[in-house]
């Protein structure tokens, strides 16, 4: 009796063949992903992605320059040479970690082996990286200067470009709420998603095309209607934010609620997307648990942006998550004016109307099909 | 009025309707007999311009419809087979959100949607939940919700599946009050009883071909004869049937131990005698008046509801 039970349900079970693969693929992506983030992949520990250090040398001397010729020859950094003023404002808009200010006097400090005039800005938000990469400085500065006691001579001042101000929220607590608020809608739209599969099930949708409605109404309904519960879920989100661990949500109001509304159009764009390339239930779930733990794992959800390795920094990109995780940053750490935000909600408006163009023909494809 | 012309609609390999042609007159009831499988649901998703045909076309007062035409859509209401309705909205809920998507000026939608929960009689149930309603009751509803903009024709695809027999004679109810008020009605069924009781002219359809269709008084004619005389044997081999029908002159149809044999009570005694001069004991006598079952099992071989 057991067997036949069992051969029962693994019949019912592998007969959605999509689903099944899909069921297998989850794990295999992770694995693969998480092997890429800790530098597991090759038989060889590979190399790390060089970061990238901006200089500011405010001294211009051969000496100044012989160091940063030095630290750029370094295989974990990558030395980008600006004004102070361009380099705090990269660092401000979160484009990069940390800079290394080469004061004047530099050179004549070097001859005459006092202190030197050091000084890192950087961003606090993502001070574990600064701190890496000052550690591979100071390295270098004690094989320059050839003894340990090279590091008294230098007066590294660290000085954060973003100013910690009593109604600036820790940046940890930015993360963990923006990170966790847009992976949670991830899934909440997909399973608003589910219901179009619903519809087809129970008729209601044979109904719908029967009336003068068109395909495409429908996709369009079923997506404002994710959106409008999007835009409840991320402001209950925040108010809860607010309320329990004193998220200043009124800080930028304007600019908030702007991207809450292109995070939710992006986010519940991704949910008809989603249910418009599958046909059945386990095919949903599957493939959208596979897209939602990638975007969110690539996008900075479950880990911050700055700690991962350089190639899953440079396709973060391609993820909603890191669009509106930054947003947030730019809004509650970074407090950029409207303006500078608004190219982050225009990704995100774009990423959400491409996410629809591809829905409409695929929708039309896999749902609305009858026989 | 409705013209179908040549139709065809494959799926894969399996041919789903093969070249079906029908008319219905405005103001029929035109019944769609079939077993199940036998392809009423994929013409009347056609018709109801849900599916392209593969060949062949369909004429709705000499205009070719065509998928998802609009001004069609509008002429047509379509009963689906599935109850579909939200359970979790009431019946005026669901009527209201189902007329709107037609574009009826509110109050007209209002007064359309006591109309038809009149009709129905469900006007006292109107702002109960859909979910707390009996199966007849929903399929009720499921008729509803495809009359408020005022359709000329009403597809309907196997309206009574799963209901009691109280809920299916207020169903017939319904579609008759309609087709009195001069709806053309396209009913499929497998219930012979249903097609016998409302529709004026029927299409008996099986493996996607339209097998015979006129007044169920043509269809008899088309069998040629008026009952069936139905034998049970203790034992009935294919051997002995090709005997005896070489011994009696009426087509004959086998279904195990069964033998139907197109005839009259007046031939009884002669079959009884050609039964017993092969030996075959009989158990039962039956006989049957022509009806559509009969009708479709002599043209098929096969029962309505195999």
């Amino acid at each position: 009796m057991i067997l036949k039970i069992l051969k029962k349900d693994m019949k019912v079970d592998f007969a959605d063949k999509r689903g099944i693969l899909l069921t297998f693929l989850l794990p295999i992506i992770l694995i693969t992903l998480f092997a890429f983030s800790f530098g597991g992949v090759g038989r060889k520990k590979s190399a790390p992605r060089p970061s990238s250090l901006l200089v500011v040398d405010k001294d211009s001397s051969k000496a100044s320059q012989d160091f940063i010729a030095k630290l750029d020859a370094m295989p974990t950094l990558k030395v980008i040479s600006l004004d102070e003023e361009v380099a705090i404002e990269r660092i401000r808009k979160g484009k990069n970690t940390a800079a290394m200010v080469f004061g004047k006097g530099f050179e004549k400090a070097v001859e005459n082996d006092s202190r030197l005039p050091l000084e890192v800005k950087y961003d606090a938000a993502r001070e574990i990286q600064a701190q890496m990469m000052l550690a591979v400085v100071r390295g270098r500065l004690m094989h320059n200067f050839g003894d340990l006691n090279a590091l008294n001579k230098v007066n590294m001042r660290m000085t954060s470009v973003i100013k910690e101000t009593s109604n600036k929220p820790n940046p940890g607590l930015v993360q963990a709420v923006a990170g966790t608020a847009v992976m949670m809608l991830l899934f909440s739209v997909a399973a608003i998603g589910g219901g179009i599969l619903d519809e087809k099930e129970s008729g209601t949708l044979k109904r719908l095309l029967t009336s003068p409605v068109k395909p495409v109404h429908i996709l369009l309904g079923k997506m404002g209607a994710a959106m409008i519960v999007s835009v409840i879920q991320l402001t209950a989100m925040f108010v809860f934010a607010w309320l329990a661990f004193g998220l200043p949500i009124f800080m930028d109001t304007v600019s908030l609620i702007l991207l809450i509304l292109s995070i939710s159009f992006a986010v519940s764009s991704f949910g008809v997307f989603l249910v418009s390339t599958v046909k059945t239930r386990q095919q949903l779930n599957g493939m959208s648990t596979i897209i939602i733990i990638l975007m969110s794992a690539v996008g900075g959800s479950m880990i911050p942006i700055s700690m991962m390795p350089g190639f899953m920094q440079d396709i973060a990109g391609i993820s909603v998550n890191y669009w509106g995780i930054q947003g947030f940053f730019d809004i509650f750490w970074r407090q950029l004016p409207l303006l500078e935000i608004v190219p982050k909600m225009l990704i995100l408006l774009g990423i959400g109307l491409g996410m629809i163009l591809i829905s409409i023909p695929l929708f039309k494809r896999n749902i609305v099909k009858f026989e | 009025m409705i013209q179908v012309q040549n139709l065809s609609k494959s799926f894969q390999s399996i041919k789903a309707v093969d070249n079906v042609n029908f008319t219905i007159s405005k103001g029929e009831i035109f019944g769609l007999l079939g077993p199940n499988g036998a392809g009423k649901s994929t013409t009347l998703n056609i018709m109801s311009t849900l599916l392209k045909s593969d060949a062949g076309r369909i004429l709705i007062e000499g205009e070719e419809i065509k998928p998802n035409s609009e001004a069609c859509k509008r002429l047509i209401g379509v009963v689906p087979q599935e109850i579909s309705l939200y359970d979790e909205l009431s019946a005026y809920e669901n009527l209201l959100f189902w007329g709107n998507l037609y574009g009826i000026p509110s109050k007209e939608l209002k007064e359309s949607i006591d109309e038809t929960l009149e009709l129905i009689g469900l006007l006292d149930r109107k702002k109960d939940l859909i979910k707390t309603y009996s199966g007849g009751m929903k399929r009720r509803i499921n008729i509803a919700a495809s009359l408020l903009h005022k359709p000329k024709i009403l597809l309907m695809d196997e309206p009574t599946v799963g209901i009691d027999p109280q809920s299916r004679n207020r169903i017939f109810e319904v579609v008759e009050t309609l087709n009195k008020q001069g709806m053309t009605i396209v009913y499929t069924t497998h219930y012979m009883e249903e097609v016998e009781r409302l529709c004026n002219r029927i299409a008996i359809i099986d493996s996607g071909k339209i097998i015979a269709q006129g007044t169920q008084r043509e269809l008899q004619e088309l069998v040629q004869t008026k009952e069936n005389i139905q034998l049970e044997f203790d034992f009935l081999s294919t051997d002995q049937v090709a005997k005896l029908s070489q011994l009696l002159p009426y087509k004959m149809i086998q279904k195990e131990n069964q033998l139907i044999i197109e005839s009259s009570i007046k031939e009884l005694s002669s079959i009884i005698t050609a039964s017993n001069q092969l030996g075959l004991a009989i158990n039962d006598i039956q006989l049957q008046k022509v009806n559509l079952e009969t009708i479709f099992l002599s043209l098929t071989g096969k029962q309505l509801r195999d």
